[in-house]
């Protein structure tokens, strides 16, 4: 029963162990895709804290509610959550994550190390379900204390009201739908962003669309901005390039010792945000996390502001595409032959607006 | 500044007074005219700028009365491509403007369509046979050409032959009113030839691109022309044959001294026929020379391009600098494997990206047939339009010196202010001037007093800038020839319109076909007459109403290239692709704005032109 698992270490086969987002991670890292390291508390650990310490607490709090009543869904879920953060990981559970965080600061040989916290649910898959810890990320996370209490946070996601009268509505016991959290060094980034491996506008399976803002990637994942888009032919890696205005961007803040969002510089506002070689580097991952994974992906990516190129470049996130990859599955042509097809167009024509 | 909406309607054209006369050169179906003018003014006329860019020559008109025909029966009365229509031409001051003729009624179109599957799938099937037996009768039919046979003058006496022991019967009057009306209808006929699989190939070509698109919505023109175009095209073959002659000049000394010398190709010949070596080699060319070598200078459309058999300064100056390339160790031709070879790799990295195989398999069955067929649109090019045009000229230079010789006209080239239907009144005017006797004064004076006249107009017609269309836009096209060759769309329609309310001098991007990919930055050099090809320096980027194969060495001089006209596999297309030159083509409005010396950024992505800076 392991309270935590090095993403090197669990794919899509410790699924139910590590959640959806933390196993893709172990596969990208299988697939020889640069990951920043990291470790997930499992859901053994999620399923201790809860049965261990609080079922009855949580079962006393949920037996009074009435899920027509908004406001009571609402206490009931402050309250159950107020307590989660409040206590405290068994004494062992909380040995081993501060083992497995101090182990990876000494790899990059910085105490107290910067980490993203995320929640990683194992019910993604369920219809519906996606609404499992889905804005739970923390950002900039320093400190064994806080990388604790993030990932209580991120656990006690599961007790949102939404999320209570989902499990209540489809008779699913609180105790099997779980959820991991994964610690992950944090990407000090230049420019950040996401990409998909067609073109989501027009489900082009030929290009892969890259769209990205200067610092970390969260003002484009939260449509925060107008990103900079560059669309990569799979074949001729020809970049069509659109390069934004770009206001804002998401930053760590010395001073407040937080991630804050900073207005660009204007003489970085209409610069393209990553340099042409990473494009091509981004557009090569992505169709190599394509083929690893025989369907296409939605991908987060962050490139670091240190490091020298190509070691600047990170995937911190892969999910299957869902819109066009369904349609696809169809001909996009229909069963013609050659002569149905020339029949075809000789018998159209081109419309012409003026 | 204009301040209507869209283009002028024909008759409302006002043209400088120095154009006066310019209807006369024409034939009288070519004028806009009262009696056609709601027909006409229904249609959308632009400037042919392929095959017509400058102010025409009457007799040169005859190529374009040809393939008026010739194209349009094709699509109308033979292969029947249901809702197309044929191309009809009309004149403007000295300029050729065309238009797809509107789509027939519905029951037509029904008709059609019957007739388009019976007879046009059987020539898909059995395209590769029907090539061999279509070379065969157009090389005939140019030989037959060659054998016309001009007499050189009027003989003052008829010789005995011709008289005992039986008279002829027919003396040189009549072989010369023959000779031209021979030589006049295989031109036509030729043409009738030329148009044979076009029409089908340009259509298989649109419906893989439209496949394509469909699998790809966002795959880029120029990769589309870079699956179907072929590497083993007879238009490269002249510049094949010319690094043959080069490869084998450089292996004996005195002959690659020779060429490389700045001595004219007439004094070269004299040079190679004093030695053994020399003349091993002009052995060599002269295999070359025909068929090869009958290639025009230009598009092969003008009298005044010449060939690389009239204009020997030409290909004697590309084998100059073949051979010191040679001997610097440098690759001068093409590689042709592996271009075929990066095109079947092209084709099989897209295959991949198909999701399922039904698609897998129309892409794979199209591909081959458009890859089959489409050889036709860039093989019959060096048959006709050079070698077949090149006898032409020659035949028709004959002629000229005729007249010459007879006092009719002054200068060779004269014959050229007078169109195909004239041509025979000054032969008339010739014969029976001769006929007559002593001391019978011909029409000489009129005919000259022309020819002066048609040259003035000429000249003022090229310092004109004629606008790039007229009449009303049609709300769609079925005609393969103006979506492909022309490439009429919206967005060029649109162009054209800014053109035409826009001062050139406001202009500040260009919009065309995006041809062959890449982004450069340079200065401008328009070369709207072909004479000023020469000028064009290292590193310029070309700006042109469009290219043709024959100026295929100067592409390896420029940094990009920009045309008026010709889309995703216009010559300037294919040969930019493949030197890896950025390309935008089809820009309707290039040379009118732009200026030598300005400096543009051309984005052969996305097929845009900045202007960045006006020279």
């Amino acid at each position: 029963m392991p309270y935590t698992l090095w993403f090197d270490r669990a794919g899509k086969e410790a699924l139910t162990l590590v959640g959806g987002k933390n196993a893709s991670l172990g596969e990208l890292i299988r697939a020889g895709i640069p990951v920043p390291p990291g470790f997930s508390v499992t859901t053994d650990a999620y399923l201790e804290f809860i049965i261990g310490s609080l079922k009855d607490r949580i079962e006393k709090i949920l037996s009074h509610i009435d899920l027509q009543d908004m406001t009571s869904l609402e206490e009931a879920s402050g309250v159950i959550r107020k307590v989660m953060a409040q206590t405290p990981f068994s004494q062992k559970m909380e040995e081993e994550i501060a083992s497995n965080y101090e182990a990876l600061a000494k790899v990059f040989d910085t105490p107290d190390l910067p980490v993203a916290v995320r929640s990683s649910a194992t019910a993604e898959d369920l219809p519906g379900a996606s609404f499992a810890g889905q804005q739970d990320t923390f950002l900039w996370i320093q400190g064994i204390e806080d990388v604790l209490e993030k990932i209580r946070h991120c656990m006690s996601s599961l007790f949102t009201p939404r999320a209570i009268s989902y499990r209540v509505k489809m008779g699913f016991p609180h105790e099997k739908v779980l959820i991991s959290v994964g610690v992950q060094k944090i990407v000090d980034a230049r420019a950040a962003g996401v990409m998909f491996t067609l073109n989501p506008l027009n489900g082009d399976p030929s290009k892969v669309v890259i769209e990205g803002n200067w610092g970390l990637g969260e003002t484009v994942v939260a449509g925060l901005c107008n990103p900079d888009k560059f669309v990569v032919d799979k074949v001729t890696m020809v970049v069509d390039k659109e390069i934004s205005l770009k206001g804002v961007e998401c930053i760590f803040d010395g001073r407040s010792r937080e991630v804050v969002h900073a207005d660009i510089p204007p003489d970085r506002r209409e610069i393209q945000c990553i340099e042409d070689q990473e494009i091509l580097e981004l557009a090569r991952y992505a169709r190599k996390i394509e083929d690893y994974y025989g369907c296409p992906q939605d991908i987060e990516w962050a490139i670091d502001k240190q490091k020298p190129f190509p070691f600047n470049i990170f995937m911190v996130q892969s999910r299957p595409e869902t819109v066009w990859s369904q349609k696809r599955k169809e001909p996009v042509l229909g069963k013609k032959s050659v002569y149905e097809l020339l029949m075809e167009k000789a018998l159209s024509s081109v419309k012409i607006e003026t | 500044m204009v301040e209507k909406k869209g283009f002028p309607m024909p008759l409302e054209i006002e043209y400088p007074k120095e154009l006066q006369g310019w209807e006369e050169m024409y034939p009288p179906t070519y004028m806009f005219s009262k009696e056609r003018q709601e027909w006409e003014e229904k249609h959308f006329w632009f400037h042919d700028k392929i095959h017509a860019p400058e102010a025409m020559y009457p007799l040169d008109l005859i190529f374009q009365e040809a393939w008026q025909i010739s194209l349009s029966q094709y699509t109308t009365r033979v292969f029947c491509i249901p809702p197309a229509q044929g191309i009809a031409q009309r004149m403007v001051g000295c300029y050729m403007y065309i238009t797809p003729v509107a789509s027939p009624p519905p029951e037509i179109i029904g008709e059609k369509a019957a007739l388009f599957g019976k007879r046009v799938f059987y020539i898909f099937d059995h395209y590769d046979e029907l090539w061999g037996i279509w070379l065969k009768k157009f090389r005939a039919l140019g030989e037959e050409m060659e054998s016309i046979k001009v007499p050189k003058e009027f003989p003052k006496f008829e010789p005995d032959d011709t008289v005992l022991p039986e008279p002829k019967g027919y003396y040189t009057s009549f072989e010369v009113i023959e000779a031209w009306d021979r030589l006049v209808n295989l031109m036509i006929k030729g043409w009738q030839y030329h148009f044979q699989y076009l029409n089908l190939a340009y259509l298989a070509y649109l419906m893989f691109s439209d496949i394509c698109r469909k699998l790809f919505p966002g795959l880029s023109e120029s990769v589309i022309g870079k699956l179907v175009a072929g590497a083993y095209v007879q238009m490269f073959r002249p510049e094949e044959e010319l690094c043959r002659l080069a490869r084998l000049a450089a292996a004996v000394p005195e002959v690659a001294k020779i060429l490389k010398s700045d001595i004219s190709p007439d004094k070269k010949f004299e040079s190679l026929r004093k030695t053994a070596e020399g003349n091993d080699w002009l052995v060599e060319y002269e295999k070359s020379k025909d068929p090869w070598f009958y290639v025009s200078c230009g598009s092969g459309w003008f009298h005044y391009e010449g060939s690389w058999t009239t204009k020997l300064e030409i290909p004697f100056g590309y084998l100059k600098s073949y051979v010191e390339r040679v001997e610097r160790g440098e690759k001068i031709e093409r590689d042709l494997p592996a271009i075929d070879k990066a095109r079947a790799e092209l084709a099989e990295e897209y295959k991949k990206l198909i999701k399922t195989d039904e698609d897998r398999k129309a892409f794979d069955d199209t591909y081959k047939a458009v890859r089959t067929i489409y050889k036709y649109a860039e093989d019959h090019l060096f048959w006709v339009e050079h070698w077949f045009h090149t006898i032409w000229f020659d035949k028709v230079r004959e002629f000229g010196r005729l007249f010459v010789k007879s006092g009719i006209l002054k200068d060779v080239n004269d014959i050229y202010l007078f169109n195909r239907f004239e041509v025979p009144n000054l032969i008339e005017d010739m014969a029976t001037t001769w006929a007559l006797g002593e001391g019978v004064p011909s029409g000489a004076k009129y005919w000259q007093a022309k020819a002066e006249k048609r040259k003035k107009i000429l000249e003022a017609a090229k310092k004109w800038n004629p606008i790039p269309a007229l009449g009303t836009p049609p709300e769609e096209i079925a005609e393969p020839f103006t979506i492909m060759l022309w490439g009429i769309t919206t967005d060029r329609v649109k162009e054209w319109m800014k053109g035409a309310a826009i001062a050139p001098a406001d202009v500040t991007e260009l919009k065309g076909f995006a041809s062959s990919a890449g982004v450069v930055e340079g200065k401008v050099r328009v070369v709207k007459l072909l004479e000023e090809i020469t000028k064009v320096e290292q590193g310029d980027i070309l700006v042109c109403p469009t290219t043709n194969p024959a100026w295929a060495p100067i592409f390896t001089k420029i940094k990009a290239s920009i045309t008026d006209i010709g889309g995703l596999t216009s010559h300037a297309a294919i040969v930019c692709r493949e030197y890896g030159v950025p390309s935008v083509t089809g820009t309707g409005i290039a040379t009118s704005v732009l200026k030598t010396g300005d400096t543009v950024k051309v984005d052969g992505n996305t097929g845009i032109v900045k202007i960045l800076k006006r020279a």
